[in-house]
Parts: C-alpha cells; sequence; structure tokens
C-alpha cells in the first residue's frame, strides 16, 4: 500500500481510503429542480451585491440587507467603509438585491456599494469590494458589472480565484460591448446573459463558453432607487436571476463548491426545445 | 543626442547650434533636438486650433442624428467623460425634446448615464414616468421624462469615453434585447470615430504618449502627462505673450525626464514631425477650448 507521504499532495483526496470525500451527488441524469433546491429559501446564505448600493428601506428587500459597505479611494488606495445608511446612488443595485430576494428570500443580504465618483479608481474600487465579499462569507456574489481595463485582467484573475477556492460563486453579467470584460470573461465565473421568457425561473445553459447561462432579462419589474419600481432590460438583470437560484441550490446543499453549482444548474436547466413564454416553474 | 543626428524628417524646426560635448542633462533645452522639436509642435498644434474650426462636434452630431434615426426614437443623446471634473457631460443631442438635457453635468457615481458609464453594462429602461419620484429626477435635469430609455457606454478599446443614450423608440413601449446589442455595436463605432477625432486634436496625449514612450518604467503615466501638460500649457501662453521664457523652461524638465537612445529619439522624431506635418497642412482640428493644457486629461492613456 503506497504511503501517503509518497503521493504528491494533490493526489490525496483520490486515493483508496479518500475517495469517500468525493461522494457528494447523484449521477448528472438524476438531477432534477425538486432535488437541486426544492424546499429551500436561501436561508443560511450571505449574497453580496457589487453594485451601486442596496436601497435598506425598500420593500422589495424585505428587510434583509443584513450589512452595507462602500468603497472610496482613500488618497489613491480604495478602501472599504462602513456604510450603515444602506442607500442605492441609482437604483440598479436594489434592482438585483430585489431579484435575488424574491427568489431566495430566506437569505442574508449584504450590499457592497463600489460606484464611486472618481473614473481614475473606478477599477482597482471595484477589485476592493470583490475581495471584501470573498473575505466575508458570502456564498453567491453578484456582480452586474465588469472592467473593461486590461490593467484589471491579473487581479480579477487573481480574485476569481481566490473566489473559487473559498467556495465563493461569482455570477457575472455578461458584457454587451466587444472587447475585454473582466471577470465576466473568466472561466470560473458563472457569466449570465439575457433571454427573452418572461419568467424568472426558466433560464439555459449553454455549452459554448464563455456566456454559460441566459436568465430573465427582458422588461423585468424592479425595485429601483428612492423606494421605487421601474420596467428594465439588460445582461445586468439577468445575473441575479441566476444568482438567486444558485442561492437556493447553496442553501440545500451547504458546501457545494461553485463548479458544483455550475454543473446543477446547467442539470437543471429549462430544455431550450420547445419553450415557451411562461413556461418555466420551479 | 545631439542636433546633428536629426533626422530630414525634422523639417524647419528651428534647431539651434550648441556645444555637443556638454553631458545631455547639463545641456541647455536649447540643445536638445526632442525639446526643440516639442516646442514647435506644441506651439503649432496650437496655432492651427485657434484657426480651424471643431470637428467633433460635427462628428458627435451625425452620431446622434443617425442614431435616433436607427432606432426610430425621439431623441438621442450623448455624454463624453470630462476628466477635470470628473463628470460626464451631455455634448449633444438629437430631436426637439432632448435638447433640454445638453450642457447638463452629472456625476459619473449617479444616475443611469452614471451607472452605465461605471459599470460599463447597457441598461434600458421603461416605464420611467410610472415612477413619480425617479421621473421627478429626471424630469428636473432634463425638462422631458421619457418613457423608455436605452443607454449604452462609448467603448473604444479598453476605454469608456462616455455614454450613447436612445430615448423612446416611436414603435414600441420598451427597448428590444436586439436593439442593446445594435446600440453596443454602433455605439463601439461611435466610440472608435470620437476617440480619434480627440486624439487628432489633442497635442497633450501625443505628447505625454512621447513621453512615455522615452523614458519607459522611469516615468509613469501620471508625470508624463503633467509635463506634456506643462509643455503645452506654457506653448499657449507663450503664443499670447511672444515670450519663449516659459516654455523653454518647462521643456528643459521634460528634456530631464528622457532616458533615450537612438531607437527611441527615433520614434520621437517620427511622432513629432507627423505632428508638425499635420499641423502645416492645415487639417489639424481645433480644441473647442482655448489652452491646450486644459484638455490633458482627456488623454486615451490614463483611462483606468
Amino acid at each position: 500500500m503506497t504511503s501517503e507521504l509518497d503521493l504528491p499532495a494533490w493526489s490525496e483526496p483520490f486515493v483508496a481510503g479518500r475517495r469517500g470525500g468525493l461522494v457528494r451527488l447523484p449521477p448528472i441524469g438524476q438531477l432534477d429542480r425538486a432535488w437541486a433546491w426544492g424546499g429551500a429559501d436561501g436561508s443560511g446564505i450571505r449574497v453580496a451585491i457589487v453594485d451601486s448600493g442596496v436601497e435598506r428601506a425598500h420593500p422589495a428587500i424585505g428587510g434583509r440587507l443584513a450589512e452595507s459597505v462602500r468603497v472610496e479611494l482613500v488618497e489613491g488606495e480604495p478602501r472599504v467603509l462602513p456604510d450603515p445608511d444602506g442607500i442605492d446612488v441609482v437604483g440598479h443595485g436594489t434592482a438585483c438585491a430585489g431579484i435575488v430576494h424574491a427568489l431566495a428570500p430566506g437569505a442574508e443580504l449584504v450590499s457592497i456599494r463600489v460606484l464611486g465618483p472618481e473614473n481614475r479608481g473606478k477599477g482597482p474600487v471595484f477589485a476592493a469590494g470583490l475581495a471584501w465579499a470573498i473575505e466575508h462569507g458570502a456564498s453567491v456574489v453578484n456582480l452586474s458589472l465588469s472592467s473593461k481595463s486590461d490593467a484589471m485582467y491579473a487581479p480579477f484573475h487573481e480574485l476569481a480565484d481566490e473566489a473559487y477556492f473559498a467556495n465563493v460563486l461569482l455570477v457575472s453579467a455578461a458584457n454587451n460591448v466587444p472587447g475585454p470584460s473582466y471577470p465576466s470573461l473568466f472561466s470560473s465565473v458563472v457569466s449570465v446573459a439575457a433571454h427573452d421568457v418572461p419568467d424568472a425561473w426558466t433560464f439555459f445553459y449553454n455549452p459554448r463558453p464563455p456566456v454559460e447561462f441566459g436568465a430573465r432579462g427582458l422588461d423585468v419589474p424592479v425595485a429601483w432607487k428612492d423606494g421605487g419600481r421601474i420596467v428594465a432590460t439588460g445582461n445586468s438583470f439577468a445575473a441575479p436571476h441566476i444568482a438567486g437560484i444558485a442561492t437556493l441550490i447553496c442553501s440545500k446543499h451547504p458546501g457545494a463548491t461553485p463548479f458544483e453549482v455550475k454543473t446543477i444548474l446547467a442539470a437543471t436547466a429549462n430544455d431550450p426545445r420547445g419553450v415557451d413564454a411562461g413556461a418555466g416553474g420551479r | 543626442m545631439s542636433g546633428d543626428e536629426a533626422p530630414p524628417s525634422a523639417g524647419d524646426a528651428p534647431l539651434t547650434t550648441g556645444d555637443d560635448d556638454r553631458p545631455p542633462r547639463d545641456a541647455g533645452p536649447a540643445h536638445d533636438l526632442g525639446t526643440v522639436l516639442l516646442r514647435a509642435a506644441a506651439v503649432r498644434a496650437e496655432a492651427a486650433r485657434r484657426i480651424l474650426g471643431e470637428p467633433l462636434e460635427a462628428l458627435l452630431r451625425s452620431i446622434v442624428d443617425a442614431t435616433a434615426a436607427l432606432f426610430e426614437a425621439e431623441a438621442a443623446s450623448i455624454a463624453l467623460f470630462d476628466p477635470e471634473t470628473n463628470r460626464l457631460v451631455f455634448r449633444i443631442a438629437a430631436g426637439d425634446q432632448g435638447q433640454g438635457v445638453v450642457g447638463q453635468a452629472i456625476p459619473i457615481d449617479q444616475g443611469v448615464a452614471g451607472y452605465v458609464f461605471s459599470s460599463g453594462q447597457a441598461i434600458a429602461l421603461s416605464d420611467v414616468a410610472h415612477d413619480p419620484r425617479f421621473a421627478g429626477q429626471v424630469a428636473a435635469r432634463t425638462g422631458y421624462v421619457p418613457r423608455s430609455l436605452l443607454a449604452v457606454p462609448l467603448v473604444d478599446g479598453d476605454h469608456t469615453i462616455g455614454v450613447l443614450e436612445v430615448l423612446d423608440k416611436r414603435d414600441a413601449a420598451t427597448f428590444s434585447l436586439r436593439d442593446i446589442e445594435l446600440a453596443g455595436v454602433f455605439a463601439g463605432q461611435a466610440a472608435v470615430a470620437i476617440n480619434a477625432t480627440r486624439i487628432e486634436r489633442d497635442t497633450r496625449s501625443l505628447l505625454a504618449a512621447v513621453l512615455v514612450e522615452l523614458a519607459g518604467e522611469a516615468l509613469d503615466r501620471q508625470s508624463a502627462e503633467a509635463a506634456a501638460e506643462a509643455v503645452a500649457a506654457a506653448a499657449t501662453e507663450d503664443l499670447d505673450r511672444g515670450d519663449d521664457t516659459r516654455l523653454w523652461a518647462l521643456a528643459e524638465r521634460v528634456a530631464r525626464l528622457r532616458r533615450a537612445d537612438p531607437e527611441q529619439l527615433e520614434l520621437l522624431a517620427e511622432l513629432l514631425d507627423v505632428l508638425v506635418r499635420r499641423t502645416e497642412a492645415g487639417d489639424w482640428p481645433r480644441s473647442g477650448r482655448r489652452g491646450l493644457g486644459r484638455r490633458a486629461a482627456a488623454s486615451p492613456v490614463i483611462d483606468a
């Protein structure tokens, strides 16, 4: 019998006597939505919304905003500061949080406001906000924004890996504009674009990356600034639908890894053949 | 790095003779080819800038007109990022109803345009008027509440330079996913054109780029921007005062920042030669504002 010491460290989980730790899921063909998230409401899961802030008092949030911070440039360096008032400077972050809350009402929401007043620091501020989310107990992070700066490629790549290894699922809106878009184009990230079916539970898996999932993003009634509501269209609003469903999966299967959640999402996605408007349902 | 190494492309730049045995750091600024070219380019560019018209406005006009026509929309507008104030300034609008927005400046962390600019995400909103608070904010700003609104970032490469907005599609209550995609592609083309116009117009961009190129890692972009700005601002003042003293003092500092080897010097000469020829040919677009120095931050090289 091979001694553990003879094995490269990476092989340890795969050897006799250790492989029990690998048993997690039934084969993919047996996965369905009832198994994946039936009965779950997101309880026990923290979802981070990296965006324009989340309006604490908005009815669409249901009082589930547990923590609120903002990232600012202090002497050129991004710093994460408490933002206890829970405000949204645009309405967009509240829209995303509201979508997650509607799907996973038991989940705890955390807002990380990263829209700083300075263009110079927007990439680093965004990265600092994401880093904070990964370090502060979020299981799912909704990113309806991205950076087009080549200088941010490496920092975001590092953060995407950090998130993956810390069991934090990054759900990112795909960017419509051609060109680089970080971190939405990284493979460990769940990249989402909008479909045109008016149903929150309808989502599709696309086997051709980088944008692997399609979710509701056309004419979505969403929460907006100052307690308001609006109808919105964009990949921005598709991402939180997948974030919400992923939250349910994490809630029902604590400890599920990002790639397992991605696999469950792929296995439970709607059959693209014959989906009519409103044909979703959980 | 002496005057007699000047490539033929130096043209009629006012080269002066000097003591070639002195090390470059101690040499007077007038002895340095790069400095001479920088000065000549800055002065001529500013002179041309003041004489010629403003093609950027014409380009923006054609973009918003085409956008409104393409989407069959009531109005369209363009906001460009102004690095001096760190705001998005609505520069132009098509359609009678859109005119109220022109000249408005909004912080980049607020509003739909601010979000689209900062996040890089295209979004469309409808039922705007249904939400009295949101509609009120929009109306207070523009005097016009659209039923529907589509906003896409103007992205050239990895730089976002502004936001293109389309308001009130005539034949539909909302914008479709296809509209968003189309607008994204269209905005990409527009951004390339806008940036090209700005780069040609903006001597400081070129000066800063040259300085970074020359100094390599020894000079960060911010310092290069500052140096280029100083040279350009001085050129502007000197045109008014007919006095070269300040320009030379600043140009000397620029020269000191250099770590030029012959290859880099060649690049500098070539770039500046293009600049000089362009201004001499008389096709140098003019800035909307006086003073080269004030446009420094518009340089695409600093967008992070």
